[in-house]
C-alpha cells in the first residue's frame, strides 16, 4: 500500500537522537544568554532547565501521538491531521504547521547571515550567500532523508570542539555571580522560560519524519536522550555565560557566546570567533536541509501531483526571496520573536490539544462501531 | 552529459558569485598593534597608532634573504581628532596600506583622558568585532605619543609588544589582572569599578608605577606600587607576588607569595552598614630578610606580626576606597551575592558606611637555604 515505506529509505533508530538534537542546537545558543538573563539574571539557568524538562514532556506527547496513529496509517502529522479533521481542515492545519517550519529555516538562515555580516564580512550580500547556500541544500536534500541524517551526524561531531572551547572560560570565572540562588520570582523565571522556547524548538520536527525511522520502539529512548543532551548543553553554556559576564555587560552584548570566543587567544591565531562562526555553518546546513525536505514532503502529501524535486526548487526560491527582503537587525529580531511565540503555542498548546482530539476521535469511533 | 552540464553550471555559478568580497591579505595591510590617546582639552585628542616595523629588527635571517616586504612600511601615525573617534578610520587616509585593528595588543590613555572619562573609548572597543578582547589597556603617566614614538628604548622589538609583555608579566605577579575583558566586566557590571595599570617611560625603558582606580569611567586616584600587593590579595587568588614588610625601621623582610586565597562573608547585606568579612590565607616563603631577623624557630612570631600588619593595611586600603566612593575590589558584588533580595539602589549610599573586617592567615613555609 501507499503507506509502506521502502526500507532502503529508512533511517536507523539512532537518528532519533541526532536529528532532533541537531535541530534544537541552532543559532539561538549564540545569543540566548542575554535574552534569558534579562528577566531572571543569575537564575536564568533555572529557566533553561525547567523549559528543557518541559520539552521532555512534549516529546512524550509527540511520541504518544505518533504511536497511537500507527494503528490507523502512517504515523506522521500529515496523516493525523487528515484523519482527525478531514482532508480540508486537516490540510489547512498542516499548512499552518508547515509555515512554522518555513519560518524556522528562514529565521535561522537570516540570523546566520546577520552574524556573518556583523562579525566577518560586512560587505556580504545576503542574496549571493543564500543562493550558494541553497545550492548546497538542494544537493543534500536530493539525496533523501538518509543523506540529511548523515549531515546531522556530521554536524553533531563538528560542534563538539566548539563546546569544548568553553573550557577556556573557567580561569576567568566569577563564581559569586551565581549567588544568591533562587532570588527571583516565579513569574520572572517563567518569562525567561518563554524566551528559552526559541532555542529548544526543533525537536518537534520528529512529527514529520517519524515514519522513516526503522525500529521505532528502540528510537523512543534515543529521542529522549537527544533532548536531554540539548538540556545539558544549553544549561552549561548559560551557566558559563553567567559566571563569565557581569550582568551589566551581558545586557550590553548581543552575542555573548561569540564575544566570549573572541577573547580566547592562541599564540598563532587571535580570532577563534571567526573560525567558530564558519564552523557554525554546520549548524545551519542540517537545519535548512531537513526543513526543506519536510516542506517538500508536505506539499507532495497535499498535492500528490507535484514531485518533490520540483517543489524543492520552489521552496528554496521562496526562502531566498524572503531572506533578501529582511534588511536589518531589528527585523531579524522581530522574526525571531514571531518564531518563538508561534513555536511556543504549537508545542505547549496545540500538540496537547491534538492528543486530546485524537483521544476523543478514538472514543467516538469506538462508540459508533 | 547531463551530469557534466550540471557540473559546469555549478562551477560557473560559484565563480560568478564568490570572490566578490574584499580581502585583507596579511602582507598587504598595516597591522595596528598599539593605539595611544592623549587628551588635549575641548573634547579633542591626539591619537597615535603604531605598526610593527621589521626594518628595526636585527633578525639575522632577513639580511641574508634581503629585506622583508614590510621594510618600507611606516612605523607610526599621529594626529588630532575628537574623543571617541576610531583611530583606524582617522588614519586610513594617511596609511601606506589599509589599516586593520585585528591584532591590537595595547591601548594607552593618558591621565588627562582618564580624568575626562574613557566612556567613548570603551564603547568603541566594545562595539568593534575586530579588536581582540584579550588586549591590554593602560594609563600613561605622561604622553602616550612620546611613549609610543620614542626610539631610544633598549629593546629592538616593536613597542606594542614591549608594553604588552611588561603588563602581562606584571599581571601574573603583584598586579591584578587587567585586560580589556576585565575592564569591560567591571565597567558595565553593577556595584563595581574598573582599574588599570599605570605605566611611564623612564629614560630608556618603561616601568609600571601603580594602579589607576576609576569611578565608572573616570580616573579617581592612583594606588602606589607598594600597596598593589594588598589590593591584589583582596581581589583574587594568585601565587607569584612579592611583599616587602618593614618590621622595624630600616629592617625589611620580603615575602614571596606561594599561594594566596581570599574568601568573603557578608552579614546584614541590606542594612545601612553591612559587615564584610574578608579572610586571606597566604602561604609564603622568605626570600630576603634582615640578617638574624628570622630563622625556623622565630617563624610563628614573625607570622603574627605580618598578619596583623597586613590586616591593618587591608582595612586601611578599603577605608580609603570607601571614602573615595569607589569599589575596584568588587565588594558590592560580594555583598550582592551573599544577600537575598539585595537592595541595589541604595547600595552606593550604604557602601561608605560598610564595615570591613579583614583577617589574614600567613604561613611561612620556608625561610631559604640558610638559617
Amino acid at each position: 500500500m501507499y503507506n509502506k515505506i521502502n526500507p532502503t529509505h529508512t533511517i536507523g533508530p539512532l537518528s532519533a537522537f541526532f536529528l532532533p538534537q541537531v535541530m534544537q542546537i541552532g543559532i539561538g545558543f549564540l545569543s540566548f544568554q542575554q535574552i534569558i538573563t534579562k528577566f531572571s539574571e543569575q537564575d536564568g539557568w533555572l529557566a533553561t532547565l525547567i523549559s528543557g524538562l518541559s520539552t521532555l514532556f512534549v516529546m512524550w506527547i509527540i511520541l504518544r501521538l505518533l504511536e497511537n496513529e500507527r494503528h490507523f496509517g502512517r504515523p506522521d502529522i500529515f496523516s493525523i491531521h487528515r484523519r482527525i479533521f478531514g482532508p480540508w481542515i486537516g490540510n489547512v492545519l498542516t499548512f499552518i504547521l508547515m509555515s512554522h517550519v518555513l519560518l524556522f529555516s528562514f529565521a535561522f538562515l537570516r540570523s546566520y547571515i546577520e552574524i556573518l555580516q556583523v562579525w566577518i564580512f560586512p560587505q556580504l550580500n545576503s542574496f549571493t550567500f543564500s543562493i550558494i547556500f541553497c545550492c548546497i541544500v538542494w544537493y543534500i536534500v536530493m539525496g533523501g532523508l538518509r543523506t540529511i541524517s548523515g549531515v546531522c551526524l556530521l554536524s553533531f561531531i563538528y560542534l563538539i570542539p566548539l563546546f569544548i572551547l568553553s573550557i577556556f572560560i573557567v580561569p576567568h570565572a566569577h563564581y559569586e555571580n551565581l549567588m544568591p540562588l533562587f532570588d527571583h520570582t516565579p513569574l520572572s523565571i517563567m518569562r525567561s522560560c518563554y524566551e528559552t522556547t526559541h532555542d529548544y524548538l526543533g525537536f518537534e520536527l520528529i512529527l514529520y519524519f517519524y515514519p522513516f525511522i526503522s525500529q521505532p520502539e528502540k528510537a523512543r529512548k534515543w529521542a529522549f536522550r537527544g533532548v536531554l543532551t540539548t538540556i545539558y548543553i544549553y544549561t552549561t553554556i548559560l551557566l558559563l555565560g553567567i559566571i563569565y559576564f557581569s550582568q551589566g555587560e551581558m545586557q550590553n552584548t548581543i552575542w555573548p557566546t561569540i564575544t566570549y570566543w573572541k577573547s580566547v587567544r592562541f599564540p598563532l591565531f587571535e580570532h577563534v570567533d571567526i573560525i567558530a562562526i564558519v564552523i557554525l555553518l554546520w549548524v545551519l546546513i542540517p537545519n535548512i536541509c531537513l526543513c526543506s525536505w519536510i516542506l517538500a514532503r508536505g506539499i507532495k502529501f497535499t498535492f500528490p501531483a507535484i514531485k518533490m524535486k520540483h517543489s524543492l526548487i520552489g521552496i528554496l526560491v521562496v526562502l531566498i526571496t524572503i531572506t533578501c527582503m529582511v534588511k536589518n537587525g531589528l527585523q531579524v529580531r522581530t522574526i525571531n520573536n514571531i518564531y518563538n511565540g508561534f513555536g511556543f503555542i504549537i508545542i505547549y498548546f496545540y500538540l496537547p490539544l491534538l492528543l486530546f482530539c485524537q483521544w476523543i476521535k478514538k472514543k467516538i469511533g469506538r462508540q459508533s462501531a | 552529459m547531463k551530469h557534466f552540464m550540471h557540473l559546469i553550471a555549478s562551477i560557473t555559478v560559484l565563480i560568478i558569485l564568490s570572490g566578490c568580497l574584499p580581502t585583507s591579505v596579511i602582507d598587504d595591510v598595516l597591522i595596528i598593534e598599539a593605539e595611544g590617546v592623549d587628551y588635549i582639552g575641548g573634547n579633542k585628542v591626539i591619537g597615535t597608532v603604531t605598526m610593527p616595523n621589521y626594518v628595526q629588527s636585527s633578525n639575522p635571517g632577513s639580511s641574508g634573504a634581503g629585506l622583508p616586504t614590510t621594510a618600507s612600511m611606516i612605523r607610526y601615525l599621529s594626529g588630532t581628532t575628537y574623543d571617541g573617534k576610531s583611530l583606524v578610520d582617522r588614519f586610513q587616509e594617511n596609511g601606506q596600506r589599509a589599516l586593520r585593528a585585528g591584532k591590537l595588543r595595547v591601548m594607552l590613555f593618558n591621565k588627562g583622558l582618564a580624568k575626562h572619562g574613557l566612556r567613548k573609548q570603551i564603547d568603541l572597543r566594545n562595539r568593534d568585532p575586530e579588536a581582540p578582547r584579550e588586549m591590554n589597556l593602560a594609563i600613561v603617566d605622561g604622553s602616550c605619543k612620546k611613549l609610543l614614538t620614542a626610539i631610544d628604548y633598549q629593546t629592538q622589538i616593536p613597542i606594542a609588544r614591549y608594553i604588552q609583555d611588561m603588563i602581562e608579566q606584571n599581571n601574573k605577579q603583584n598586579y591584578p589582572e587587567s585586560t580589556l575583558e576585565s575592564f569591560l566586566y567591571a565597567y558595565y557590571g553593577d556595584y563595581m569599578d574598573p582599574f588599570l595599570p599605570v605605566i611611564r617611560k623612564s629614560g630608556d625603558h618603561l616601568e609600571t608605577i601603580g594602579l589607576a582606580l576609576f569611578k565608572s569611567d573616570k580616573y579617581v586616584m592612583e594606588l602606589p606600587s607598594n600597596k598593589v600587593f594588598i589590593f591584589k590579595m583582596l581581589f583574587q587568588k594568585f601565587d607569584q607576588g612579592v611583599y616587602d614588610f618593614e618590621f622595624a625601621s630600616q629592617k625589611h623582610i620580603a615575602l614571596k607569595n606561594v599561594h594566596t586565597k581570599v574568601s568573603y562573608k557578608v552579614k546584614n547585606g541590606n542594612s545601612t552598614s553591612p559587615d564584610i568579612y574578608a579572610h586571606v590565607s597566604i602561604n609564603a616563603q622568605i626570600i630576603q630578610a634582615y640578617p638574624k631577623s628570622i630563622n625556623k624557630t622565630m617563624g610563628p612570631k614573625i607570622e603574627k606580626k605580618i598578619e596583623k600588619h597586613m590586616a591593618a593595611q587591608a582595612e586601611k586600603l578599603v577605608h580609603m576606597l570607601q571614602k573615595k566612593q569607589i569599589d575596584p575590589l568588587q565588594l558590592g558584588q560580594h555583598v550582592r551575592s551573599h544577600t537575598r533580595h539585595f537592595d541595589g539602589k541604595s547600595w552606593y549610599d550604604r557602601y561608605p558606611n560598610a564595615h570591613f573586617h579583614c583577617t589574614v592567615d600567613t604561613t611561612i613555609i620556608q625561610t631559604g637555604i640558610s638559617d
